[in-house]
């Protein structure tokens, strides 16, 4: 994969500015950033199945949610440290995805939409049907933070989100991206190719948890609690608004889409009350004007006249 | 009890006409429409401002309330819903994000209370024993009434065959020069008719909030998957059905695990018969 | 699908962005900068308006006399919503980059509880006027260096909420109006849970038969099941302990059915002034418990209540008399210790002993209200014909009769 002069100086510029946050911004905007990229973590595992194989995940908040509330619980109930609740999340959320893809990737059409966002509703009404476990409405609070010093969050989630983005842009990059693309294409021809097709696309939808989770309990452990709103559909309107503004089926645009729309997000703050409506205003302006994506098509632009 | 089967039919009504249309715009036009719960919202909010900010008498609210819900469901189909065609998850995204703008547009111009939409009927029954009120036996009585006259038009008109035709086969329905367009036009707005007159109806005894919509969307998602995307009278049985299970389970355990039984129902289809009870495109 | 070139667009985004980054550096003091009081509270909601202008009363009318310690009281508000998220946003928002000198706020407990550590760390003061978990104030007891910063001023705690239930069930219900039979009915949220086990010891200590107690999903919206057990229990009083749940479809269809049990309890948003109305007057009958209602509870009870409707031209809930009497206490304090360092300020909001909207205040040594004859009470008011309001219990606040359903006769 060739990367052209423009694209590594453009690279090189955003990494720089993104070390730098902490000591160009507020205590404030760093946390700002923090989850910004968490919600980039959470956009490039969305943009990695959906967007590669065009299936729609509707249900992808479950696995943010399963991550979160694992390592919350543990924490709160039994001491556990949140390091290695990250690893217990990453490995409950791919077992959910598992649990999830089997019966549901075999679904054509809006089916396999559908099952996911009833999937996520049912999540979402169980958390406070069991309250005596998940802490119902209010969930679960007094986690410990992974680090304590906000600066040293930021960069320890700034590390977390440049692995993961380097691991899922790779993959999307190698012959498992092509081979989902392919799938998205012709799902039938694949599979009369002998392609294990179910096999694929099941690996990529845990791939796909893994990193939900991981960002799952990032955040659990920097807000120092958990609770339903993570696994609500507002979530996914978020991490999908992201990925489309990053440019669906990048990956690394989703980062991008995530860092623009976190920015926003803070300049609408003193819109008070108007600000989801504007949100949702601007998904569908997205959807009917950057169909492309504002990143995407930029890094393509930064890469014409690299030699082929 | 008579409890159950009176209170049980009055829910199955509300969840039948929240389901049919939603199954009917898929099964012809082939789209999940997202913004189906905003229409339910949409019917019961319009009656509000119609009748008790304008003071329209309640008979013309109402009904000014479902032909504006209509109007602005085939606005949708033609506005956002048509131009993005060609993405299932394009038109999931937009007709998602139109719920979502309804919602907040609602919500910051009448507040996040519970607003009062007036009830037709005030008084109330006892039917062997059960007390219900008169809405809510005239929402049972309107769902039948709905139900019957959309069996009319989709078996007796012309513009029902079209319908028909299209469900069943897009190509050669064009072939036969169908206007597609129209027709899926049409479909939309019927189902937003059909959700606005159950938001009508059961807005004075329900809760009339910004927050209705989300719950009402999942809930008619999930009567059609039982029922079988697509299917008109699978939707119904499986309205009829949860509408029961649902009540049942409120009266002889607690209310608390209502919510439990269409979302175990759901996981049950899902998992034993994704096609759902009467699926009629294969889900394989 | 070229418009404005991609490049164009993604620097207009990028360069508004830096803006607003920069934006959040700290504004140039001019002559002595006001000392800055942040709400944090859900603003699309009743109770936060109510929150964000009580405060605003309490702020102008100390600074018509001249503000704090010689200096403006200014306010800042922050939208937490109901989402715990949304917050801890607040609260960093409000302490990391505009470095309030207090918060005063809250109304969902599990966003106040998801929030305190944030606050606690932030070394700022908070005043809780709507959340009544116990929980809350529990922390300060468990941890006092880390969570001395937290009070509770303009809201019981649900203990005391509790008792107060107690009292109305045992001695006026049973007592004075000689019912037995009572079914208990709640919203499915941790502090309900938590309560009606202590409603239960209560009523049956003094001789009261629990017929039933139940509780339902906060998003119901169909009560007719649950109203028909409550009917079919034999039950002579339904005692309702709501919050968030829909109180006015729970009093639409009580009386669409006409069941044959008068209600009432703890139903926050039945205190709401236009309840009432809201519902049709469907309510009639049903009593709710209320902190402040027009009724000379205390000398800046009426005061208060007239000059809030003559400003903001509608009556208030709880948390804007709350809210109010929070910004007064903690402006008290701070004349008190001459300071507004939060431990200086601390030390003397813990001895607080004035005069406040609802009764007088003084705090426990949890930070928390303290409940009682003379201190502060839950009044259990009734609605009756025509959105008239009637104090029935405690005795000493009573202005009226009990009046039956109309169907009871």
């Amino acid at each position: 994969m060739k990367i052209t002069l423009r694209q590594s100086l453009a690279l090189a510029a955003a990494l720089a500015l993104l070390a730098a946050v902490p000591w160009l911004g507020s205590a404030y905007m760093t946390g700002v950033f923090t989850v910004c990229l968490i919600y980039a973590i959470w956009a490039m595992g969305w943009d990695f199945f959906s967007g590669l194989t065009g299936r729609e995940n509707f249900g992808y908040p479950l696995f943010i949610g399963i991550g979160a509330y694992a390592t919350g619980y543990l924490d709160a109930n039994h001491g556990i440290s949140p390091w290695l609740g990250l690893f217990v999340a990453m490995g409950m959320s791919a077992l959910l995805g598992l649990a999830i893809g089997f019966p549901t990737l075999r679904l054509k059409g809006p089916y396999f939409a559908l099952a996911t966002l009833a999937a996520a509703a049912i999540a979402q009404r169980m958390l406070l049907i069991l309250w005596d476990i998940t802490g119902g409405e209010e969930g679960i609070q007094g986690l410990t933070p992974l680090v304590l010093d906000t600066v040293r969050y930021y960069y320890l989630v700034l590390g977390v989100a440049l692995a993961s983005g380097a691991v899922l842009v790779g993959l999307s990059r190698s012959r498992w991206g092509l081979l989902l693309r392919a799938i998205r294409g012709d799902e039938a021809s694949c599979q009369a190719a002998g392609i294990n097709v179910t096999f694929y696309k099941i690996a990529a939808l845990v791939i796909s948890a893994v990193f939900a989770g991981l960002g799952g309990a990032l955040y659990a452990s920097y807000q120092m609690q958990v609770s339903p709103q993570i696994v609500s559909v507002l979530m996914l309107v978020a991490v999908v608004t992201m990925v489309y503004v990053g440019g669906i089926g990048s990956v690394y645009g989703a980062a991008g889409g995530a860092i623009v729309l976190s920015l926003l997000g803070e300049m609408l703050r003193s819109a008070g009350e108007y600000r989801l409506l504007v949100y949702a205003l601007l998904l569908i302006v997205v959807i009917f004007f950057l169909r492309g994506g504002l990143v995407a098509p930029l890094w393509r632009r930064l890469g014409k006249g690299a030699t082929p | 009890m008579t409890d159950i089967l009176v209170h049980g039919a009055v829910t199955s009504a509300i969840y039948a006409m929240l389901a049919v249309g939603f199954t009917l715009v898929f099964g012809v036009a082939r789209i999940l429409n997202l913004a189906h719960g905003a229409f339910y919202m949409l019917g019961a909010y319009f009656t509000y401002l119609f009748a008790t900010l304008l003071g329209l008498p309640l008979a013309l609210a109402a009904l000014a309330a479902i032909a504006a819900t209509a109007g602005l469901g085939w606005a949708v189909e033609r506005w956002l819903i048509r131009p993005q065609r060609d993405s299932s998850m394009a038109v999931m995204m937009v007709t998602m994000a139109f719920l979502l703008v309804a919602e907040q547009v609602l919500l910051v111009t009448f507040g996040s209370e519970v607003v009062n939409v007036p009830a037709f009927a005030d008084a109330k029954f006892s039917l062997g024993g059960a007390d219900i009120g008169g809405q809510q036996l005239l929402t049972l009585a309107t769902a039948v009434a709905a139900l019957a006259v959309l069996w009319l038009l989709i078996q007796r008109t012309r513009a029902g065959a079209a319908i028909l035709a299209l469900s069943q086969d897009p190509l050669a329905a064009q072939y036969m020069g169908i206007p597609i367009d129209r027709v899926y036009g049409r479909v939309v707005a019927l189902s937003a008719a059909l959700a606005a007159l159950a938001g009508v109806m059961a807005g004075p005894f329900l809760s009339t909030s910004p927050h209705m919509a989300m719950p009402a969307l999942t809930k008619a998602f999930a009567i059609v998957i039982v029922g079988g995307l697509g299917s008109l009278p699978g939707s119904i049985l499986a309205a009829i059905l949860l509408g029961y299970a649902e009540t049942a389970v409120a009266y002889l355990v607690s209310s608390s695990w209502t919510e439990v039984v269409s979302l175990a129902a759901v996981l049950l289809t899902l998992l034993l018969r994704p096609a759902g009870l009467r699926g009629k495109r294969a889900a394989f | 699908m070229t418009h404005i070139p991609h490049f164009t667009r993604r620097a207009a985004v990028l360069a508004a962005a830096l803006g607003a980054m920069l934006g959040a550096a700290p504004a140039r003091a001019q002559g002595e900068p006001p000392i800055r009081i942040g709400i944090s509270t859900a603003v699309q909601l009743q109770i936060g308006r109510d929150t964000r202008d009580g405060a605003q009363l309490a702020i102008d009318e100390i600074n018509a006399k001249g503000g704090l310690l010689g200096r403006k009281l200014a306010m800042v508000v922050a939208d937490e919503t109901e989402d715990p998220e949304k917050g801890i946003s607040a609260i960093k928002k409000l302490t990391a980059d505009e470095k309030v000198d207090a918060i005063v706020g809250g109304y969902t407990s599990g966003v106040v509880l998801a929030q305190l550590p944030h606050i606690a760390a932030a070394k700022t003061v908070y005043i809780n006027v709507g959340a009544a978990s116990p929980a809350i104030n529990a922390k300060v007891k468990q941890n006092y260096e880390a969570n001395k910063y937290i009070f509770r001023i303009g809201t019981l705690n649900s203990l005391h909420l509790a008792g107060g239930l107690v009292s109305y069930m045992t001695d006026y219900l049973h007592g004075e109006l000689g019912m037995k039979k009572f079914a208990i009915v709640g919203e499915s949220a941790k502090w309900v849970q938590d309560l009606i086990p202590v409603l239960k010891r209560g009523a049956t200590a003094k001789g009261l038969d629990v017929v039933m107690a139940e509780t339902f999903d906060t998003g119901t919206t169909n009560f007719s099941p649950l109203l028909s057990k409550v009917k079919n229990s034999g039950a002579e009083y339904m005692v309702v302990i709501l919050s968030h749940a829909s109180s006015d479809v729970l009093a639409k269809q009580w009386y669409d059915a006409r069941i044959p049990v008068p209600y009432g309890g703890i139903d926050v948003k039945g205190q709401d002034t236009d309840f009432f109305e809201r519902v049709g007057g469907k309510a009639v009958t049903a009593v709710a418990g209320n902190y402040i209602v027009r009724a000379p509870l205390s000398p800046r009870t009426l005061p208060f209540l007239d000059a809030f409707k003559a400003r903001y031209k509608r009556e208030t809930v709880y948390t804007g008399a709350g809210a109010y009497d929070a910004v007064h206490a903690w402006a008290d304090a701070v004349a008190r210790a001459n300071s507004v360092q939060a431990d200086a300020v601390i030390k003397a909001l813990e001895k607080v002993d004035m005069p406040i909207t609802t009764g007088r205040l003084q705090l426990d040594d949890t930070h928390d209200v303290k409940a009682g004859p003379g201190l502060v009470n839950m009044l259990w008011v009734q609605w009756q014909e025509g959105g008239k309001r009637v104090i029935l219990w405690p005795r000493e606040a009573r202005t009226g009769d009990f009046a039956k359903p109309q169907w009871m006769q």
